[in-house]
């Protein structure tokens, strides 16, 4: 079941605009009118305003989407049981016995089509095909009625190469002349396998209809992580960082294990009793990140609906499946260093709390301040809002000052003929031995903000980045 | 203080210091104290020194006042998803803080505020010893407390290259550096560092001590 526009749903959404939402860097829905323009799924944010400048990009927000998708869930649950999500907007049910219990395939795949539209509104697409991967391209296939697709190897040897959602792979395929999934599927899988390693073996596999994970293994019954909490967690934050917390303890015992989910069950216990459980699914075998970030979806999910009524008790984490696709570990690193490490972060964020324990990645801009994007650790980095690769005119030259001021202070300099002389630095004043610019600065104008000259100025106690406003100067970094 | 043209730079990659310098490196277990005002280049030192340790696990500055701008790591030679950056300036935390961030990490860089008391100081150089982890401490105001230190470097000038009257840009730097405790082998010496505004911060040897049969006479 696939609403593909369900990231579009939102409130702040304008009404007369091509919309696009957009995911690091990567648009992840566009309306109609942006796909008039060009723009589709999975292009960079920057090519897709080029061909549609009057796009309003969106930022998306999986938390909002994963409560206002939880409805949605329950009505196919009280239909189909075992329902698994792999984002908000697309889930997957296995339905072999319900298609006994309804009496085929179409009325059971009607009744879901008729509650989807009951919950949701009109838009979502029902396929049904054998294999997840089959039955969300038949959900792509699907108009206003639901598809079942009777012969999956046949569907899916119509299909072009790029399904595969694996570029590069796809783009070597095409190159050796197959171009479709059905031409991939008539190979042997051992030479697949021998030129292509597992990612072709992947392939192979999913294009001749069979499940995308392999080689699943028994999970041990005590692979589960599960914490209790007395009082109950009755925020998002609380949650937040106890779900953090979890993913982190089920990768660490996974790897003895030698292997990673591709689905895992979240369980949430109410106060006032109800238990809460649901399986998400991902292509891709989870790491921590992707994990915590799934889990607190989760649970936001349910505490925002009121699924979970007197806060939560207790959150349990267990593997679904299990597939050989161990981590590789960069060289030199090895699993106890990284285990580490990450306790002693995890326990920094509990002594200054989480927006103290900061990580940060480049981004465009001209300025120290603008070039740095910064996060919280252990959660996913935004999307950079300046592309870093763009070639910003007029940026500051490295050396960067490695401190520099989120509010920069005044700074007192004495000038004369239009150069600086003298410079307050602390209680003492600094004979001006040498300096650099004006720099001239435009600055955001059409944000209210005025122009401003730069200065690199060198005393006998270091240099200094400072900047000369309207309403004075001011010390912008310290270069130490 | 005038800074003579520098030598011939030897230790560049820092791997190899010659036979009697001073070893500025973290290496593992020991800790070290950059002593100097904001603008005397210690914390690009100090985020230098990181390096090393930083190519096999993830590393933390504490930032006490703030100010600390991840974009100087990166240039000196830090993966960005390697550095995590603790802002702290609250001096009751800061010695929990920065036990904790020893316990896991294989080098810690941190500010240290004023009004640490010098016992807290000694348990965490301790612990850094303990758990084979470099602590490099830079007092945002006065000194560090003896007996802590394997090696203190204090200030004694910089040199800038680059700029004019109006013209050019900040280039390459020279810091004049006085390096004094174990580290030094007991005397006060004086070394230069190059910093070359890009990615290297070396060492270069100014006073090498003679051989001790030499010394001696």
């Amino acid at each position: 079941m696939w609403f593909p526009d369900w990231p579009l749903r939102r409130p702040d959404r304008p009404p007369d605009r091509p919309v696009q939402v957009v995911r690091e860097g990567v648009v992840t829905a566009a309306d109609p009118l942006a796909e008039a323009a060009g723009v589709r799924t999975g292009m960079r944010r920057r090519e897709a305003e080029g061909l549609c400048p009057t796009v309003v990009s969106l930022d998306a927000d999986p938390g909002a989407e994963a409560v206002a998708f939880e409805p949605v869930v329950a009505a196919v649950e009280a239909i189909v049981p075992r329902v698994e999500v792999a984002h908000p907007g697309l889930m997957f049910v296995p339905v072999g016995g319900a298609v006994r219990y309804y009496g085929g395939e179409e009325p059971l795949a009607d009744a879901v089509a008729a509650a989807l539209e009951e919950t949701a509104g009109t838009g979502g697409r029902v396929g049904l095909a054998d294999g997840p991967f089959a039955a969300r391209l038949a959900a792509g296939a699907a108009g206003d009625g639901p598809v079942v697709v009777p012969d999956t190897a046949a569907f899916l040897a119509a299909h072009g190469v790029e399904a595969l959602g694996a570029e590069d792979l796809a783009v070597t395929f095409r190159w050796l002349g197959i171009t479709t999934l059905g031409d991939l599927a008539r190979l042997p899988r051992a030479a697949v396998a021998s030129r292509f390693g597992n990612e072709g073996l992947d392939a192979h596999r999913v294009a001749s209809g069979e499940d995308r994970s392999l080689a699943p293994r028994r999970i041990p019954e005590d692979l589960e992580v599960a914490d209790d909490f007395d009082p109950p967690l009755a925020n998002l934050e609380q949650a937040a960082f106890a779900a953090r917390a979890l993913a982190a303890r089920l990768i660490d015992a996974l790897v003895p294990v030698g292997g990673l989910a591709h689905r895992v069950e979240v369980e949430a216990t109410a106060a006032d009793g109800p238990v809460r459980a649901r399986t998400g699914r991902s292509s891709h075998p989870f790491g921590e990140a992707d994990l915590a970030e799934r889990v607190r979806w989760q649970l936001r999910a349910w505490v925002e609906s009121g699924d979970v009524p007197g806060g939560i008790t207790r959150i349990r984490i267990a593997p679904a499946d299990l597939s050989d696709t161990g981590r590789q570990l960069l060289l030199g690193e090895d699993a106890a260093t990284e285990d580490d490490a990450r306790r002693a972060l995890g326990r920094a964020q509990s002594l200054v709390g989480p927006d103290a324990v900061l990580q940060a990645r480049p981004q465009g801009g001209r300025d120290p301040a603008e070039r740095v994007l910064w996060h919280r650790w252990g959660e996913e980095p935004p999307a950079p809002r300046h592309d870093p690769d763009a070639p910003w005119p007029g940026r500051l030259p490295s050396p960067t000052p490695a401190l520099v001021a989120t509010d920069p202070p005044r700074l007192e300099v004495e000038w004369e003929g239009g150069f600086p002389t003298r410079v307050r630095l602390g209680s003492r004043w600094e004979q001006v031995l040498s300096w650099a610019g004006p720099w001239r600065r435009t600055g955001v104008w059409w944000e209210g903000e005025g122009p401003a000259d730069r200065y690199q100025i060198v005393t006998s106690a270091g240099a200094v980045l400072c900047e000369v406003r309207d309403e004075g100067c001011v010390l912008v970094g310290v270069y130490d | 203080m005038p800074i003579p043209q520098s030598p011939e730079i030897v230790t560049g990659d820092r791997l190899a210091p010659p036979p009697g310098a001073v070893d500025l490196t973290a290496e593992a277990g020991r800790v070290l104290g950059l002593v100097g005002p904001a603008g005397s280049g210690l914390t690009r030192l100090g985020l230098s020194l990181l390096v090393p340790p930083s190519k096999h696990a993830p590393v933390a500055a504490v930032d006490v006042r703030g100010w600390l701008c991840p974009m100087a790591a990166w240039e000196v030679g830090i993966d960005p998803e390697r550095l995590v950056v603790v802002r702290s300036p609250d001096r009751q935390v800061w010695p929990s803080l920065v036990a904790a961030l020893l316990e896991g990490l294989p080098a810690v860089y941190a500010e240290v505020p004023a009004g640490v008391g010098d016992h807290d100081l000694r348990r965490l150089a301790a612990l850094a010893r303990a758990r084979s982890s470099a602590l490099v401490l830079r007092p945002v105001r006065g000194d560090l407390p003896a007996g802590v230190l394997h090696l203190k470097v204090e200030a004694a000038a910089v040199m800038w290259e680059g700029t004019d009257a109006g013209h050019g840009r900040l280039g390459r730097r020279r810091l004049a550096l006085r390096a004094s405790g174990r580290g030094a082998r007991g005397i006060e010496r004086e070394i230069e560092v190059t910093d070359d505004g890009a990615d290297a911060v070396r060492v270069v040897p100014r006073l090498a001590p003679a051989p001790p049969g030499q010394a001696a006479g």
